[in-house]
């Protein structure tokens, strides 16, 4: 009996086609002060902090970093007494679907590659990254719009509205950030919609806001409007899942909420993430073009 | 044979609390004030104490978009515009988040020689000189260049 297997366009493909190499790594005694301007420069959301040896001891996220602020450590506070745990790692040569299966199961964005010695990293490899490489094969592929310049509607292109998640949390302009980063933490978001009292859209907090907001000395208890950003982008619920993607990449934001025929009604939110476990390109083309191309 | 002779005196500095955009902005009016290219900026407090540097390189980084291997192969794309978005959507970042604050300075009665040796030791391009606490003036590497073809000259 032959064994059934689900193809995607991931099979077969290892983690190292999909990983960056660059690593950002501190050392245990550094502050968190400048472990936050070490990430905002580097666009990072993670800092994998090394011990005394230079191997690797655990990871600050900016999840982390939230909770210091909320604690009301002192932003002199050194990584060691900050950090979560020895980190999950994967190798160059793991399948992406098993990869993305293990981020799933433990609720994690980022997994760290390790060489031949355990204690050698050799990349990182993030959602954001799987979305990435999902994205370049599309434009390659000899299906794609760019190739055969068919109309929009003559391919089957996945929309928004196929793969957004529906639920959308909102927070008030005159909320405090200790309200936000509650929501945040308890539903496990990296970012908000933050509407005013008409239940308008006026901006988003993220994670980063929040990580900004602790470097620049903001009190927890000033309100959200005072460290949003804005405006809100978003796309249409009809609009082409490749385009939402390609705007998430260019811009190097993780999410983008859609809006219905109102621009000012959000009704959804489509995050990279979500791009990445749909586990498929952009096109509905894709699946069947791979698996030809493999037999 | 020393800092004070090679020395530049008209440097322009950022405040620490400035946004990106009004970094890039201020580089851009320094270099047509002085009509040279501005590679770098010192970054002083109110007391005119030095806090940092920010540099081309340090913008540059900033700016670059995490998934740069997909920019490369966006041939149909206008760079322009993008660049605008972006500093509009970090105005929250200011001049000291991402300025660097591990700062070699020197006196104004460092010897040119061991100007010389930080510069290739350590591939520094500009060197404040900080007496009292206050910045008085800055060392570009090709200054240091200049003025010794000079002195071979004599």
């Amino acid at each position: 009996m032959p064994v059934v297997k689900n193809r995607s366009i991931l099979t077969g493909i290892q983690v190292k086609e999909a990983m960056r190499s660059n690593v950002n790594r501190l050392s245990f005694d550094t502050s968190i002060a400048i472990c936050i301007r070490h990430m905002i420069k580097f666009k990072s959301n993670a800092v994998l902090v090394d011990d005394a040896a230079g191997a690797p001891c655990g990871v600050v996220s900016k999840t982390d970093i939230m909770g210091v602020y909320y604690a009301g450590l002192p932003i002199e506070t050194v990584l060691q007494d900050v950090i979560s745990g020895p980190s999950l790692y994967c190798y160059p040569d793991d399948n992406l679907e098993d990869v993305i299966d293990i981020m799933q199961k433990n609720g994690i964005h980022r997994l760290y590659v390790l060489g031949a010695d355990s204690s050698e990293v050799t990349g990182i490899l993030a959602y954001t990254d799987i979305v990435g490489l999902l994205y370049r094969f599309c434009r390659t592929c000899s299906k794609s719009l760019r190739k055969t310049k068919k109309a929009d509607d003559e391919l089957p292109q996945l929309k928004v509205k196929e793969v957004m998640t529906a639920e959308i949390t909102l927070c008030n302009k005159d909320d405090s950030i200790r309200q936000v980063v509650e929501v945040l933490s308890a539903q496990r978001l990296g970012a908000v919609l933050i509407v005013d009292g008409q239940r308008e859209p006026v901006g988003v907090i993220s994670k980063a806001d929040i990580v900004i907001a602790y470097i620049h000395g903001v009190s927890i208890d000033e309100l959200a409007e005072n460290i949003m950003n804005r405006p809100v982008t978003s796309c249409s619920s009809d609009e082409l899942l490749s385009k939402a993607i390609r705007q998430m990449l260019l811009n190097d934001i993780q999410r983008i909420f859609v809006h219905g025929d109102d621009t000012k009604h959000i009704k959804g939110v489509l995050s990279l993430s979500d791009a990445a476990r749909f586990r498929s390109g952009t096109c509905r083309a894709c699946v069947a073009s791979r698996i030809l191309e493999d037999f | 044979m020393f800092a004070s002779e090679v020395m530049d005196t008209n440097f322009h500095c950022l405040q620490p609390e400035n946004t990106i955009a009004e970094a890039v902005r201020l580089f851009r009016a320094a270099s047509d004030k002085e009509g040279k290219k501005i590679f770098g900026m010192m970054v002083t407090d109110n007391h005119d104490r030095l806090v940092g540097m920010l540099s081309m390189y340090d913008i540059l980084l900033f700016i670059q978009p995490k998934h740069v291997k997909i920019w490369g192969e966006m041939e149909d794309l206008d760079p322009g515009p993008l660049f605008e978005a972006l500093l509009g959507r970090v105005k929250n970042i200011h001049v000291e988040d991402i300025m660097t604050t591990d700062l070699v300075t020197i006196k104004l009665d460092t010897h040119i020689f061991v100007i010389i040796e930080i510069m290739i030791k350590k591939h520094i391009r500009r060197l404040p000189i900080v007496e009292k606490g206050r910045v008085v003036g800055v060392v570009y590497r090709s200054d240091v260049f200049y003025y010794l073809l000079r002195k071979f000259k004599e």
